[in-house]
């Protein structure tokens, strides 16, 4: 069974359209990256999947229940604009939305999480009181207290140190191994390609990629070279069969024309400078992305041009 | 039902820890007490100083009579009976010929002297004062018929009262002259009777005697409805009071979206409504156990309504539940705490409109703008909480009709104050008018 099926959603707030004519299906302990622009509509999908917005056509079920059943319990949300009481103590907190989810005394559940995150000794704090991560780690405990069978993190990483934000991946992983099914919605593009089975990409409101990553790279073939020389960037300029070139620093990575061949690119560049590699491969998450919302966007501004 | 108990207890919990509850709650009756010491330390150390009063006299015979009735005022009010200590100030008389000249010329001069502060007032007695003509209208009585008052003190000030007896006192003498009573009887005929207020005649269901009736206190029918409508106002204002704050600012920390993942807006806000009713309770139970406790002390038990607490328990709740339900919308619906403090006067209008009615809903308790009123749902729980304790009391059916009165309207608001929540809770950056929360409320 799949965890969460949507089928045909359309959600519009006044003369805006958030999301149109949306359909999805997200396999059962899987962890699926939502990623788009801005405004493209992911929240509003996860908040129509968490049963915050109601759909105003089509079919949202999570385990096979659709919209409008109490199957709160089964889910855990961690929002992007998240907050909680700022006056109450860690552990108090954590016991009220895990019993408010979960129905049940949630008191060990509480323990070993924050004994995984080393907060015990934060237990009776105020949550004002803590930094900025260690209120994050105790937003994403809320979400996950107790264990839910869907997990929902809308930009869990965000404002992370390097280290709380490896420890947060831990638990995900961790999770997914459980078996619990992960919906991450970010904007970091390595975080979905390193840690999303299936990534979604939603722009405008409609869906634009989804499947994995070597399926979604697989539609755009190998039009990419990633090459480094002793010229940098400026050996690159105006070389003939070349579409767009990113400047990664010490690496620069080329879109080749369609039709170019990358071995007629390779002697050009020669020509130049000295080459200290070239590899053809298939274009990155964060090229696609940009490839796909990028050159709307600036359709977009010639038509307003 | 679970969500609900434990949202409510998690906000009662809250909110009975925080130190704002417990100083209101405390300070509360401090400042209730404390007002009335200020009242009797104000009466400890009244205003005596001498006030100088001038009497123009167009009659020609009255001022003499004014002065001397004014006289035996100051004799007999001047001091305290039992302690001998002054209590009023004295009122000294003096007369201003009226003269032929622009009587606004001497009123002008008159008027100066009051402004220098040589002066209290002055009284003005119309050449027909004593025979005045007849107008059915007071408004149109003719200048010459009337006695006019010029001071700078407010129109409530004691000394109008008490110039005033003088006055009449002393134009009823200078008549009983002119009828050629003799002097020596004017204090017979002129004296007042005080009437003493009394408790009605019981009797005794056990025995079949006939109990005394007791003496009342002139305050007495006024105090146990004060009381009970001031306790009532206070407790909602201390239950729902943070309501409308508190759900503003927890919306603007984005509290709200991760709840609304576990629970529903109705569960939410029902939460929130219990916790306030479970706040105003135990507020009541302090105050109402208290006050018994303290007329126990003070041997005046019998002055204790019991009868009257089940219904001020009712209406405190449903008060508190219709200001919490409009409170948690409008709280939710607003941008930021500031910006709900400015519709705190909004969300209060029902019990503080009734305040404004009080009097005159005092001296009628069974007029037709009491009744009406008092059946109006908004202002039922105040204005038929005061009308119950009046002692004059109420036909029985007319609490039962204003209850419900009160649920229908309680029921309606919370409809509207849930779709209103549901609405407003994720939006931001932006105060709906009062419009958009009308078409939130009916539309959903």
């Amino acid at each position: 069974m799949d965890a969460i099926e949507i089928q045909g959603v359309t959600k519009s707030f006044g003369t805006v359209t958030a999301v149109n004519d949306l359909s999805l299906r997200v396999p059962e302990g899987a962890v699926y990256g939502f990623i788009g622009p801005n405004g493209s509509g992911k929240t509003t999908t996860l908040r129509m999947i968490v049963n915050i917005f109601y759909p105003d056509s089509g079919i949202v079920r999570v385990f096979g229940q659709e919209v409008g059943g109490d199957r709160s319990s089964q889910i855990g949300y961690l929002p992007e604009e998240r907050g909680v009481y700022r006056r109450m103590e860690v552990r108090s907190l954590l016991e009220f939305y895990g019993e408010l989810r979960g129905g049940r005394n949630v008191t060990a559940d509480v323990n070993a999480w924050l004994d995984r995150f080393e907060l015990s000794h934060c237990a009776k704090r105020k949550v004002e009181t803590l930094s900025k991560g260690m209120s994050q780690k105790v937003q994403f405990i809320a979400a996950v207290v107790p264990e839910p069978k869907l997990l929902i993190l809308d930009e869990p990483f965000t404002g992370l140190d390097p280290v709380s934000a490896e420890v947060l991946r831990a638990a995900i992983l961790d999770l997914r191994r459980r078996g619990v099914t992960v919906i991450l919605s970010t904007h970091d593009m390595n975080t979905a390609e390193s840690l999303c089975d299936y990534i979604l990409m939603i722009y405008r409101g409609q869906k634009v990629l989804d499947g994995t990553l070597e399926s979604i790279q697989e539609q755009y073939g190998n039009d990419t070279i990633r090459v480094s020389t002793a010229a940098g960037i400026e050996s690159l300029r105006e070389l003939p069969g070349t579409e767009t070139i990113r400047d990664l620093g010490h690496v620069q990575e080329i879109r080749m024309a369609r039709g170019c061949d990358p071995q007629d690119l390779l002697r050009a560049l020669v020509a130049r400078t000295r080459v200290n590699s070239f590899s053809v491969t298939k274009p990155s998450l964060h090229d696609i992305f940009i490839r796909i919302a990028g050159h709307e966007t600036e359709v977009e501004a010639a038509q307003h041009a | 039902m679970r969500k609900i108990l434990l949202v409510a207890k998690r906000d009662y919990l809250q909110a009975i820890r925080s130190k704002a509850f417990l100083f209101a709650l405390i300070a509360a009756p401090i400042i209730g007490g404390g007002s009335f010491l200020g009242l009797a330390v104000m009466k400890a150390k009244p205003d005596i100083q001498d006030r100088r009063v001038v009497i123009v006299d167009r009659t020609g015979v009255a001022a003499a009579t004014v002065i001397e009735a004014a006289a035996e005022r100051n004799r007999d009010d001047l001091l305290d009976k039992i302690t001998g200590r002054q209590v009023r100030p004295r009122y000294i008389f003096e007369t201003a010929a009226p003269g032929d000249a622009n009587p606004n010329t001497l009123r002008l001069a008159l008027s100066d002297r009051i402004r220098r502060r040589e002066l209290f007032a002055f009284v003005e007695i119309g050449s027909d004062a004593l025979h005045p003509v007849k107008v059915d209208n007071p408004d149109k009585m003719p200048e010459s018929s009337r006695v006019d008052y010029y001071s700078n003190g407010a129109a409530i000030d004691e000394s109008l009262s008490w110039i005033s007896g003088a006055v009449n006192d002393g134009l009823r003498r200078a008549r009983l002259t002119q009828l050629g009573v003799d002097h020596s009887k004017f204090s017979d005929v002129l004296g007042s009777t005080k009437l003493q207020t009394m408790s009605l005649i019981v009797k005794d269901e056990k025995t079949g005697d006939i109990q005394e009736a007791r003496k009342k206190s002139e305050l007495e029918g006024f105090v146990v409805p004060f009381v009970f409508v001031m306790l009532l106002v206070m407790i909602v204002l201390f239950a729902v009071g943070p309501v409308l704050g508190a759900v503003a600012e927890d919306k603007m920390q984005r509290v709200f979206e991760m709840l609304l993942a576990s629970a529903t807006p109705f569960e939410l806000i029902v939460g929130k409504v219990l916790a306030s009713v479970g706040l105003s309770l135990t507020s009541s139970a302090v105050y109402v156990i208290g006050g018994l406790f303290v007329l126990q002390g003070m041997a005046m038990m019998g002055l204790a309504p019991l009868s009257l607490i089940p219904w001020f328990l009712i209406y405190v709740i449903a008060e508190v539940t219709v200001l919490c339900a409009m409170a948690t919308a409008l709280g939710a619906a607003c941008a930021s705490p500031s910006d709900a403090q400015h519709l705190a006067m909004l969300l209060f209008a029902p019990v503080l409109i009734p305040m404004f009615l009080l009097t005159p809903i005092m001296q009628q308790p069974n007029g037709g703008l009491a009744l009406s009123l008092s059946l109006f749902p908004p202002f039922t729980p105040v204005l038929m909480m005061m009308r119950q304790a009046m002692p004059s009391g109420i036909p029985m059916w007319q609490p039962f009709a204003g209850l419900i009165g009160t649920i229908a309207w309680t029921l309606a608001v919370a409809w509207a104050a849930a779709r209103i929540f549901r609405i407003g809770i994720l939006m931001q950056g932006k105060t709906p008018s009062l419009p958009e929360l009308m078409r939130w409320a009916v539309r959903g």
